[in-house]
């Protein structure tokens, strides 16, 4: 580590200048298993503990017709439920009692597990974490419970505005898309034990699964515990259908969901790019500039900073692997509405027309790739990434990939790529709040929905 | 510069070398080298939050929060003289807006037919507030302080206002290291409250998302505004009256009094030389002046002399939150309530979740923490607190008689031996989890220190839980676990009408 030559006086930070971050960081380890499962691999001796994360194909987007929540409620009971020789409360005690942790969740688009243990209970611990895997017990009692909690949950979903507005959206930009399904008390209703069991033996499978380990053991000790707790796991050999892509159901407008608050909730927007688009580096870039770069970004300097109408606002182009979408939001006040929502489509519109500036897009983009190194300076960050990249299909070097794609970018082409993907004209406009105190009528906006508030 | 030597923070298989010195002024730094990336966090822990505040200002420690990320006089302007004129002008303007606002309820009572002039004059003098922010943000470069941490790769930069302390953190590529010192000095020393009108509308918003229209937090403020008669911890968050009302010589005379170097710990973990921070530091905080002490709190919220009930009705489905008055952080049973609020609320096999969710299935969820909470522990007399969600069809009356019983259980049976190796086990788990990360360190140091005036903290109030003894849980229990001690909050639909 040299020691940087301290400037006699001290200048301005503005005018500081540093060299590029250069950081090799370490390779993991990667094979795969006689059963299938591809495991990463890095050594940590930093502390005594070990951390990893399944990532196991499947997801919410599997769940069949009728039975949404199926992938969330197994997901929910591999760690609730009972696994191996364990009841659920022996399962339970044993992780409590040494302070370990294994969750299990099902996003839209995949089923992870992740454990963290200190290294001395590392064979306990593991033995349960495959036990969940491959031998969940899904005790009856706890699925019942499971199913009476979820719907318990559903009847409180109106509860909290940001989570109406949320889920109103992705229903309604997702229209007849798994992407824009939500369980539903009949959904849940219909889910019995065999469908759990079945979910599980379909979907939580050795040729499923990649395995990211970090942690205080050796590859040695982990090729151990590997081949006493998975190898005899067999593949489930059952066919995974693939999910078809979005496409645009929606009409144009606005879809209003009446809450006696005093704000406006605001998320507007429209089907975006695929995961894999080339023109994605542009589009981040570009969008840094407009609406994700927080305090760097035009919604936030005028609608926050120079305008005090919110304190979270912002626009995200959130890729996905069965179509992305591009939207932006606001929380403001609710006599405000009108004001910051014409203000955020002027914004949109003005970068649409003229683009971004040079001066713009070189801080967007020091930003983008000078921070990227917190997304590998830990070996548990490290494997984990590299899982997500192979469970999305991308190569291994695509992190390096990324900084070059995003060194190469021209101001041209973020300007092309505002002009070509932001749809502001076919946008679905969803707004929380109670009409009443709106500064001017929703109609102002486009055709305008009510949006059913009854549970069902 | 005073140099203690290096102390190993140490437990088990764990040993990272906590380096400390304090500046002549009284500022510490705490530095922790570990240079397996080419990163590092910064952790900037004041000894003041919104509990400094008095009434009339509240607010100030918040409002102040956001200033600071206005930059400083270097960063942030093209030219702080012309700015500073105008601000002084603003605030002029300011002073006669709120005179004249105040004379507005006189002139409606006894002159009427002047008060149509009297709110043009208002009207007349917050255009000239607009035109002379207009006329500032010339002189402004928006949102330069982030610009110049985030184009450096800044993450994870944000601060916190908490009660007793205000907290400021970003981590960095580890060649920026001298970007940090001097952008932290910029806005300690020479701060600049630019944008200010603006400002105080951005934090009237995030009152409005966080507390008025979030069921939880809504329910919360009502609960600690009840336990609380007394002492400046009932204030949640900001009362919107007064925030809209603050002036920048308020937030000026609270910087002053409390951002001074005395009263500032910091902590420093990644890839760093304790010999360039040291350097550093004594180059651009050495020059910091040394402040008077700050007045401290001297309220202590009285003892509670029966149970206190309050209601929230909204539109949300029922919750109920209990809070019960404990002992602040170097008090000889706080160990022994934090012993507690593992055994009634840590993991699924703990007491409350056990009972209220698992086995009589009344509970979609249960919580058990401490507020204000600061993980060591709170400066001042602070609050246990339980929060349930009920199920469907599940009353308020039978979670809190549920709740009730697994209490009255602490008093009345000694724990079980294997439940408090559990309890220890997850003690000695957590304390090696928080050197896991870089500003986890940074965090837990720079708070203990400042917590305790010693960083050592972490280690010794680790040492006395693990002494706690199933007969100084009975005891505690016994003696804040009563009806007398507890507030009950408790969240109801809407009623229509008017009294039946």
């Amino acid at each position: 580590m040299i020691l940087a030559a301290l400037t006699a006086l001290a200048i301005n930070p503005r005018d500081m200048s540093f060299s590029p971050i250069d950081f090799d960081a370490p390779e993991p380890e990667r094979w795969v298993t006689d059963n299938g499962m591809t495991i990463f691999f890095l050594e940590d001796h930093q502390l005594p503990v070990v951390t990893a994360t399944m990532l196991i194909r499947g997801g919410q987007v599997y769940d069949p017709a009728g039975k949404s929540g199926l992938a969330e409620i197994t997901a929910a009971l591999l760690r609730s439920g009972g696994a191996g020789d364990r009841t659920p409360d022996q399962v339970d005690a044993a992780l409590d009692f040494v302070g370990a942790n294994i969750s299990s969740n099902a996003s839209k688009d995949a089923l992870t597990v992740d454990m963290s243990t200190l290294k001395k209970d590392l064979d306990t611990v593991f033995g349960i974490f495959t036990d969940m895997l491959i031998r969940p017990m899904f005790d009856s009692a706890k699925t019942a419970l499971e199913i009476s909690n979820r719907k318990d949950r559903i009847l409180r979903q109106n509860d909290d505005p940001e989570s109406i507005t949320r889920r109103v959206y992705y229903e309604t930009v997702y229209q007849g898309h798994p992407y824009g399904l939500y369980p539903t008390l009949a959904s849940i209703g219909n889910i019995s034990r065999n469908d759990i069991f079945a979910f599980h033996r379909k979907f939580y499978s050795p040729g499923n699964c990649i395995l990211a380990v970090s942690g205080d053991m050796t590859i040695d000790e982990l090729n151990s515990l590997v081949g006493k707790y998975f190898s005899g796991w067999k593949q489930s050999g059952e066919k995974i259908e693939p999910v078809a892509n979005a496409e645009m159901k929606y009409r144009p407008g606005v879809y209003y969901a009446c809450k006696d608050i005093n704000q406006a909730h605001i998320r507007f927007g429209h089907l975006g790019m695929d995961m894999k688009n080339p023109d994605r580096f542009a589009m981040e870039i570009m969008n840094y500039c407009l609406g994700s770069g927080g305090f760097m970004s035009r919604l936030t300097k005028q609608v926050r900073t120079s305008s005090g109408l919110a304190y979270s606002v912002g626009s995200y182009n959130y890729l996905r692997p069965l179509g992305g979408t591009y939207f932006s939001y606001c929380l403001t006040r609710a006599d405000a509405m009108a004001q910051a929502t014409t203000m955020m489509m002027d914004i949109i519109r003005e970068v649409k027309k003229n683009g971004i500036t040079a001066e713009e897009m070189e801080i967007a983009r020091d930003a983008v790739i000078n921070s990227s190194i917190f997304e590998y300076d830990t070996p548990s960050k490290i494997v984990t990434a590299k899982a997500r990249l192979e469970y999305l299909g991308f190569p291994p070097d695509q992190m390096e990939k990324n900084i070059e794609s995003y060194k190469a970018v021209t101001l041209e082409e973020c300007n092309r790529a505002a002009q070509k993907y932001l749809d502001i004209d076919n946008i679905a406009i969803i707004i929380t709040g109670n009409k009443e105190l709106f500064d001017k009528p929703l109609e102002t906006f486009g055709p305008v929905t009510e949006v059913s508030m009854e549970i069902k | 510069m005073l140099l203690l030597p290096a102390v190993l923070f140490a437990g088990e298989d764990l040993q990272f070398p906590v380096e400390e010195f304090t500046l002549d002024n009284g500022m510490t730094f705490l530095v922790v080298e570990r240079h397996t990336a080419p990163v590092f966090s910064g952790y900037i822990c004041v000894g003041a939050g919104s509990a400094c505040e008095r009434i009339g200002d509240i607010g100030t420690a918040h409002l102040l929060e956001h200033m600071m990320f206005k930059g400083s006089q270097e960063v942030g302007t093209t030219d702080y003289e012309a700015e500073k004129e105008l601000m002084i002008k603003e605030d002029s303007v300011w002073a006669k807006i709120d005179e004249a606002m105040q004379r507005t309820r006189y002139i409606r009572l006894n002159e009427p037919d002047k008060l149509e002039g009297h709110l043009q004059y208002i009207a007349d003098l917050e255009a000239i507030l607009d035109s002379l922010s207009a006329a500032g943000s010339k002189y402004v470069v928006q949102n330069e302080f982030d610009q110049i941490y985030s184009r450096n790769g800044a993450a994870q930069f944000n601060a916190t206002t908490g009660y007793d302390f205000t907290y400021y953190y970003v981590s960095l590529p580890a060649n920026r290291l001298e970007l940090w010192f001097n952008m932290e000095a910029g806005r300690l020393l020479k701060p600049a409250f630019r944008e200010f009108f603006t400002e105080r509308d951005v934090v009237s918003e995030e009152r409005r998302q966080s507390v008025e229209n979030s069921p939880d937090a809504k329910l919360f403020e009502q609960l600690i505004g009840t336990a609380f008669i007394a002492h400046p911890y009932q204030i949640f968050w900001e009362w919107q009256s007064e925030e809209n009302n603050l002036t920048r010589d308020d937030l000026q005379r609270f910087f002053d009094s409390y951002y001074i170097p005395q009263n500032i710990s910091v902590a420093i973990v990644g890839d760093v030389t304790l010999d360039e921070v040291k350097e550093m530091a004594e180059k651009y905080f050495g020059r910091m002046p040394r402040g008077n002490e700050p007045e401290p709190i001297y309220t202590v919220e009285p003892v509670q002399p029966g149970e206190r009930r309050v209601t929230l009705e909204f539109d949300a489905n029922p919750a109920v939150s209990i809070a019960y008055h404990k002992t602040s952080f170097d008090d000889p049973e706080e160990p022994v309530f934090s012993i507690i609020e593992r055994l009634l609320g840590e993991g699924r096999t703990s007491r409350l979740y056990k009972s209220l969710v698992l086995d009589q299935q009344l509970c979609l969820d249960v919580s058990a923490y401490t507020f204000p909470g600061n993980n060591l522990g709170d400066l001042h007399n602070n609050v246990f607190c339980i929060d349930a969600y009920p199920k469907e069809g599940v009353s308020i009356d039978r979670v809190e008689k549920a709740v009730y019983k697994e209490l009255g259980r602490l008093s009345s049976e000694p724990v079980k031996e294997n439940e408090l190796t559990k309890i220890k086990n997850n003690i000695d788990a957590d304390f090696i989890w928080g050197a896991y990360s870089n500003m986890g360190l940074a965090r837990n140091l720079a708070r203990a220190h400042r917590l305790a005036h010693n960083w050592r903290f972490l280690s010794t109030a680790r040492d006395k839980l693990l002494a706690v003894t199933p007969d100084d849980i009975m005891t505690v229990a016994g003696k804040y676990f009563t009806k007398e001690n507890r507030t009950v909050a408790i969240l109801v639909p809407k009623e229509k009408g008017g009294e039946q």
